[in-house]
């Protein structure tokens, strides 16, 4: 029974434990209004991750250490990594997309997001170029 | 049956970084902050109070959440969890995307599935990548406001969360061996100290490349690189949920404009300068007869003055002096001193939240005010003139604003 099964019994028992929950609570979220947009919002999730940004983060990085990796590749790396994640967590106030709802409820409106987000990446990019520059002068290896 | 060409081969995989041990870090990393998120989150669905009144936003027939009153102290109390469970939460983002990238190369496993056993823990990990990806995606919308998803955020995000928890122990319990196999045969911390030139494979894992390059960065590098992201998105929105100078630090944060936000205005609440005019009376009723009282009547009754903090579910608070009536007061007067329980009601026509009920401890503290005044001023429209519930440690929208009613019950 073990071989066919592949593994122990509470290995079975945990993974039927924990999927009954994850059914029931999936059950109670499917007859939300809307049901057919949570569905597609979970494995909507899932695709984003494995079919779009990742393939797009590690097809970037390798076009760009094609030829050989670099040495300096992790000053760019850096930077531009920390501005995409910037990007990616902030993307509805930096293209201003709640804008509209955030006005209505408090009056107020977002200014200078998208300004302040190229200014904070600039900084990172000029501090990655010149931490670049201090340490190929001073001789290091990187 | 040979596998598909490209990443369902093992020769695709080039990062010399990838193993056991590495999955092992950003795994223990995660399950440490997930922990916080997951914990603060079901704090705050326990702070909504859904055993009372109509506050539940979602169903109340997990049990786990409301068998304790939620406290009134300290006021920052909701600021602190609610805080953490928003800002924590973007800091595990970027610890979350180095994990499923240590472990990528097992998603184009071939053949997919080899025993039932495999199948069923890939559907279990199914429904953790997919709970933990709609999690992040809708908390990150919600707080700043953009609905694009179209369904109820609240309840959506609690179900996601009970599946997420469910994924998570199923997971814990597989992968935790695993995790600990790792840290005993290469040290917990050992591999930190090889710098980018003894930076070898790992010996032995299913993540393992088979024809790796040359590595380009350190283990240590990378973790410091993941490091640098979450203290990226840390320092972009932590300052809205400290409040005082730090709120214009926090250059990405939505709330990070005044000292003093506004939750919903007068005129998103469709609250008219008609309704809380000199006809304004706020009814008091439980006791033997309805009490009605004016904004001067009010203004003659006992006041208190206490500095407290108001938080938000969205993570962002705001700490202010506020002036007004004690509710143990207005219990008094509406002639139910000991009220286990206070069903509070705005003016405001429509909206789920124009009611909520509080529990006899935020009543009875002595701290929790019909606040008619904030700073040196009487509250302005949008901050709820003429007066406006402010309980320690409460949910921010829970202290109803522009009040018209107040039902004590014993």
């Amino acid at each position: 029974m073990k071989a066919r099964y592949g593994s122990s019994p509470l290995h079975l028992l945990s993974h039927l434990a924990a999927l009954a929950l994850a059914a029931w609570a999936l059950l109670q979220a499917l007859q939300l209004g809307g049901w057919e947009r949570v569905a597609i919002w979970l494995i909507g999730a899932v695709v984003l991750h494995d079919a779009l940004l990742w393939p797009a983060y590690t097809t970037l990085d390798r076009l760009a250490l094609r030829r050989k990796p670099a040495g300096w590749a992790n000053y760019v790396r850096v930077p531009v990594g920390v501005s995409a994640l910037l990007l990616l967590a902030f993307f509805p106030v930096i293209c201003g997309k709640g804008e509209a709802t955030y006005s209505r409820v408090s009056g107020e409106s977002w200014e200078g997001y998208a300004g302040r987000w190229l200014m904070v990446s600039a900084v990172l990019f000029l501090a990655a170029g010149a931490l670049y520059l201090v340490r190929s002068r001073s001789g290091s290896s990187n | 049956m040979n596998a598909p060409p490209g990443p369902f081969r093992p020769e695709f995989w080039k990062s010399p970084l990838r193993g056991p041990w590495l999955t092992a870090v950003f795994g223990s990393l995660l399950l440490g902050l997930m922990t916080v998120v997951a914990l603060t989150g079901f704090l705050s669905h326990a702070a909504y109070q859904p055993d009372l009144g109509r506050n539940a936003l979602v169903g109340t027939d997990l049990p786990f959440t409301t068998f304790f009153d939620w406290p009134t102290g300290p006021s920052w109390l909701y600021a602190l969890t609610q805080g953490l469970h928003v800002n924590v939460g973007l800091v595990a983002l970027p610890v979350l995307l180095a994990k499923l990238w240590s472990v990528i190369p097992r998603l184009f496993q071939w053949p997919p599935v080899r025993t039932p056993a495999e199948g069923i823990e890939r559907l279990s990990i199914a429904l953790l990548v997919a709970s933990t990806g709609f999690l992040f995606a809708t908390g990150l919308l919600n707080m700043q406001y953009w609905y694009v998803f179209r369904f109820d955020f609240v309840q959506a995000h609690y179900y996601a969360a009970v599946v997420f928890v469910a994924a998570l122990a199923v997971h814990l319990v597989v992968k935790v061996p695993v995790a600990l196999r790792a840290y005993r045969s290469r040290g917990v911390l050992a591999p930190l100290r090889d710098g980018l030139a003894e930076t070898r494979q790992e010996s032995d894992g299913d993540t393992v490349a088979l024809r790796p390059d040359a590595p380009t960065v350190s283990r240590r590098g990378l973790i410091a690189a993941v490091g640098a992201g979450s203290f990226a998105l840390l320092v972009a929105n932590a300052g809205q949920s400290v409040g005082g100078p730090l709120r214009s630090v926090a250059f990405l944060a939505p709330r990070r404009s005044g000292g003093f936000p506004v939750n919903k205005t007068a005129e998103g609440a469709r609250i008219t300068q008609a309704m809380v005019g000199a006809d304004y009376r706020l009814a008091l009723s439980g006791g033997a007869e309805e009490v009605e009282l004016s904004l001067e009547e009010l203004l003659g009754l006992r006041q208190a003055t206490h500095t407290l903090t108001l938080g938000c579910v969205e993570g962002w608070s705001t700490r202010q002096t506020w002036t007004g009536v004690p509710l143990t007061e207005l219990a008094r007067v509406a002639g139910v001193p000991d009220a286990g329980e206070l069903l509070v009601e705005s003016l405001q026509p429509a909206g789920v939240l124009r009611q909520a009920t509080l529990a006899g401890n935020q009543v009875a503290d002595s701290r929790s005010l019909l606040a008619l005044r904030v700073g040196d001023a009487e509250l302005t429209l949008d901050h709820g003139y003429p007066a406006r519930i402010i309980v320690p440690g409460l949910p921010g929208v829970h202290n109803t604003k522009w009040v018209g009613s107040l039902t004590f019950r014993a």
